[in-house]
């Protein structure tokens, strides 16, 4: 009997596959070992190759559907290719983005399939062929273990950086696969423009010095933004300085923000919220600097000092060479 | 109480909370600094309907009781005093019209008080307690009254449209008018620059000659006293609620810094200087809430509340104050500090020692209540 | 022109997400939490009222849940909208995305006539946002989700952009249409003191499991194709701590020589 397939859709970003596409690749490889078949689902015009892209990833087999309506397909068009390729090839489970694009085909796929989809995820494992996704829940405070388990395909969306992209050897079979393309004429794409967006998100930075409630006034926040360009990094916040006009969403560690793992956080004046730490307890490496000698955060941290932010970041900017 | 009474008003508490966290609380620092409301404030508050929270429905308004009133006024203070001064201003110069003015003044004048704050305006330069030393006048001429004289230390002067001013329609008689800052003769004086309470424009009107009709008389000529007792009252009770929202805002303050801080290595939760404070805090509060309640509940059950509304204000004013005081000292050099909002706390209930009698009158009010009994 | 129906869904949420778990039973321990409109369903009665004042139009209200939901339905009729209606039954309760969509698609085929559905992005507690794309599909009507604008365009077409990470589209729809709303599209008015008073004279009405067309395999936890199988707080890994100390300039010089040490710096 053949194994069962886990499928990873590949997203498109412009002219590219978007980065979450190589994490669900590379976690979708490590779940299923040699029990499960990996397939990468690619939608594309006839003349492009992302393939290309997806191969480095190695999963065992890519499933190219071209046609040049896709790059601009809107969502129901979309799921109504995949649901044909699900009766074709009857997948045990299949993961998507929890990006825009992929959160908002999911559930119209879902509907179609009559099936359970699970989320922006933060975890994956099987239990023999149960998928069982971690979903968090109250803003990241709470975190729900869901299955779907009499009914298939298992779908789960996964939130971005989860997992970390890691290429791998191996040579995925390319399998060009033909859907009816069928428009919903209700609907049109009647433009699409790039948005040139400069702006990174903290989610981007392989250094990022975050502030809390204990570093919010001006002249510590002053003192970061040194420490930041030092180091090459960013700055980050804890969900109370996103009310401060300097900083945005783009800026918040945690809480339905951005989950990072930089190889190295500098936390000043956070004390550590649980939903902050899961957002950034990956980084490979950890200071904390806070008055209290309490605080949680000195629980996940490998450097800790008891004492005032801005002090200590200004001793650490005076010693840099 | 019906269960839509009810179900109504927990959903007005909730705007009001919803509204005082995001658009109230964060000019409370800037609007003491500025010694004014920031631009577009007031229209704001206006354009969401706050003015009209008690008027009745036939005149455009919410028509909630004076209860509920108090309390919106109570939860706006937790985030800042001036507004819910300034509301208060407004809303006892309604009040009065409700009480004593003619269906027909009524039907003209209150269906605008949802978009333009009203005010009340007794005192003049001259001073002292009587009344009767006023020197501004209204004289019969023809069919009409001619109003002339100078008021001061108006709550929202400058800032309202319409003016409730006590004057002496004969040498031994006070009456109210009601005048309008379109009117011809009306003019604004000086606006006072007060130490607390600071986004509430105090000021002056000046009336030259400005000719009104009979029905602009409130109430009956010689009714000047009774209506001024009367809007006293009224005022005394809703500042009762905002001095409640006042020390609410330093417990707030004051708990949340116990909390995080310690001496050395005790955390201040643990010291027994903290918990007294803390607690007298809560007591004060508590006592001046269960005042300003009960002057409530008797004045919507028809009886006579004078007496505790001016304990409420009386009691509150100092209460307020101390909580200041004992939340300063438990954020010690923090609390000194003008980039920390306990200071102004202090100077915002400083201003209700004096404002709408001073506590020494209160307390003359409350003996003579005694005496009487 | 004949009044469009305007359908919002909206859904109740505790007013905190400081939720924990019952050490106990190990449910989430909810006692004590006062419901409130999900913030984000603001946006898209907000919406709804927005488009209401550029063409006659009626505004309804959805929501499924117990029946203490009415306030949530009473505090959107006291921002402008017309009527509400709650879908409360035992028979709905437990169900998960897939089944909630089903019963709020066929409440608003119950309703009639409706021209466009309106989604918050998501509920602030379960984080979703998948019951409007499940409704569109159910309703066999095109979606666009993250709206970032949305006006009428003619007489039974809207424009929107959405915008996606990267991109931005104009996507043109012939109602009738469902859309979710991003929360930057507008900033939802505030419910006047007048008109929560008159909201209680607006028709709320109560739908149970008998006043619609129902499947009943599809409803609840039968109809429910997912399980949660562990609810948990989670517990951030801990790391063995290595303490800087002293002033904070010995302690910065500690910091640098490790931060070496890792080829961090």
């Amino acid at each position: 009997m053949s194994k069962p397939e886990l499928w990873v859709i590949a997203e498109r970003r412009l002219d590219h596959v978007e980065p979450t596409t190589f994490q669900l690749l590379t976690k979708a490889r490590q779940l299923a070992g040699d029990r499960f078949h990996t397939v990468a689902i690619l939608f594309e015009a006839t003349n492009d190759h992302l393939e290309t892209e997806l191969q480095p990833y190695a999963p065992d087999e890519i499933r190219i559907v071209r046609d040049d309506r896709f790059p601009t397909a809107t969502d129901a068009e979309h799921a109504d290719a995949l649901a044909q390729l699900v009766a074709q090839y009857q997948p045990n489970s299949i993961l998507f983005g929890a990006t825009i694009t992929g959160r908002s085909i999911a559930p119209r796929l879902q509907a179609k399939l009559l099936t359970g989809l699970t989320a922006d995820c933060l975890d994956l494992r099987f239990d023999d062929e149960t998928l069982v996704a971690t979903k968090p829940s109250y803003g990241d405070n709470i975190m729900c273990e869901i299955i779907c388990p009499d009914h298939r395909p298992q779908m789960a969306t996964v939130r971005p950086n989860t997992f970390v992209a890691e290429p791998a050897t191996g040579t995925a079979e390319l399998t060009p696969v033909t859907v009816a393309f069928h428009p919903v004429e209700r609907l049109q794409v009647k433009t699409a423009t790039p948005v040139v967006n400069t702006a990174t998100t903290v989610g981007d930075a392989s250094r990022v010095v975050a502030l809390g409630r204990g570093a919010a006034n001006t002249a510590t926040i002053d003192t970061a933004t040194r420490l930041a360009e030092k180091l090459g990094g960013r700055i980050g916040v804890s969900r109370p300085l996103t009310d401060l006009d300097r900083f945005t969403h783009d800026d918040q560690i945690g809480q339905s923000g951005n989950t990072i793992h930089p190889d190295l956080i500098l936390n000043f004046g956070i004390s550590g919220a649980v939903q902050y730490l899961v957002g950034m307890q990956s980084a490979k490496t950890i200071v904390a600097v806070n008055s209290d000698s309490n605080a949680p955060i000195f629980d996940v941290a490998d450097y800790g000092y008891v004492g005032d932010a801005n002090a200590f970041m200004t001793a650490l900017l005076a010693q840099f060479v | 109480m019906s269960s839509t009474t009810a179900a109504a008003e927990k959903l007005l508490l909730q705007m009001v909370d919803d509204y005082t966290e995001r658009e109230i609380s964060p000019q409370d620092m800037p609007m003491d600094q500025a010694g004014d409301f920031p631009e577009g404030f007031i229209q704001h508050l206006t354009d969401t309907g706050f003015l009209g929270i008690m008027l009745p429905q036939e005149f455009g308004g919410a028509g909630f009781g004076p209860e509920i009133t108090a309390s919106v006024l109570n939860h706006i203070a937790r985030g800042n005093a001036s507004t819910a001064v300034t509301l208060e201003g407004h809303f006892k110069t309604v009040d009065q019209i409700l009480k004593f003015g003619t269906p027909a003044l009524q039907k003209q004048l209150l269906p605008t008080a949802n978009d333009r704050i009203f005010a009340f305006s007794m005192t003049e330069a001259s001073g002292g307690s009587n009344p009767l030393g006023i020197s501004s006048t209204a004289t019969r001429e023809g069919n009409h009254w001619v109003l002339n004289g100078d008021k001061i230390m108006i709550t929202n002067g400058g800032l309202a449209a319409v003016y409730c001013v006590l004057v002496k329609t004969a040498p031994q008689e006070l009456s109210v008018f009601v005048v309008d800052q379109d009117m011809p003769g009306f003019s604004f004086g000086k606006r006072e620059d007060f130490i607390g309470l600071r986004g509430t424009p105090v000021g002056e009107i000046v009336m030259d000659h400005i000719i009104v009709d009979d029905d602009h008389l409130l109430g009956k000529l010689g009714d000047g006293g009774r209506i001024g007792d009367s809007a006293h009252d009224d005022a005394r009770i809703l500042m009762g609620a905002v001095l409640t929202g006042i020390m609410e805002h330093d417990l707030k303050i004051a708990t949340d810094y116990a909390k995080e801080r310690k001496a050395g290595q005790t955390p201040l939760t643990d010291l027994q200087v903290t918990h007294r404070k803390i607690a007298d805090i809560a007591m004060r509060k508590e006592t001046t809430k269960l005042l300003y309640q009960r002057a409530d509940q008797l004045k919507a059950a028809g009886k006579p509340y004078s007496e505790e509304a001016a304990m409420a204000k009386a009691h509150g004013s100092r209460a307020a104050v101390s909580a200041g005081d004992d939340t300063l000292q438990i954020l010690a050099g923090y609390g000194y500090s003008r980039e920390y909002p306990v200071e102004h706390l202090i100077r915002d209930a400083r201003a209700m020692e004096i404002a709408e009698g001073t506590v020494e009158k209160m307390r003359s009010a409350i003996a003579k209540a005694e005496f009487n009994k | 022109m004949k009044p469009k129906t305007i359908v919002v869904c909206i859904k109740q949420v505790p007013e905190t997400n400081e939720v924990t778990i019952d050490p106990q039973t190990h449910n989430l321990d909810r006692r004590g939490l006062a419901g409130i409109m999900n913030p984000f369903d603001k946006n898209a009665v907000e919406q709804a009222l927005q488009l209401a004042d550029q063409t006659p139009a009626k505004v309804v209200l959805l929501s499924m849940g117990p029946d203490d939901y009415a306030e949530s339905l009473r505090e959107g009729m006291a921002m402008g909208a017309d009527a509400g209606y709650l879908l409360s039954d035992r028979a709905f309760a437990g169900a998960d995305t897939l089944a909630t969509g089903y019963v709020i698609a066929q409440a608003i085929k119950q309703i009639g006539e409706v021209d466009l559905v309106l989604f918050g992005r998501q509920a602030v507690d379960a984080d979703t946002g998948q019951v409007g794309p499940i409704v569109a599909e159910f309703l066999h009507q095109p979606q666009i989700t993250y709206a970032a604008s949305l006006r009428l365009s003619g007489d039974n077409e809207i424009t929107a952009e959405r915008l996606l990470e990267d991109t931005k589209q104009t996507l043109v729809a012939q109602l009738p249409a469902v859309v979710t709303v991003r929360s930057e599209l507008n900033t939802p008015r505030y419910p006047t003191p007048r008109n929560i008073q008159l909201s209680f004279e607006k028709p709320l009405t109560i739908w149970h499991h008998d006043d619609l067309d129902l499947d009943d395999s599809r409803l609840g936890q039968a109809g429910s194709p997912t399980i949660v199988t562990k609810v948990y707080e989670p517990k951030p890994t801990k790391r063995e701590l290595t303490s800087l100390t002293g002033t904070p300039t010995e302690a910065a010089s500690q910091l640098i020589k490790a931060l070496k040490a890792h080829q961090l710096i």
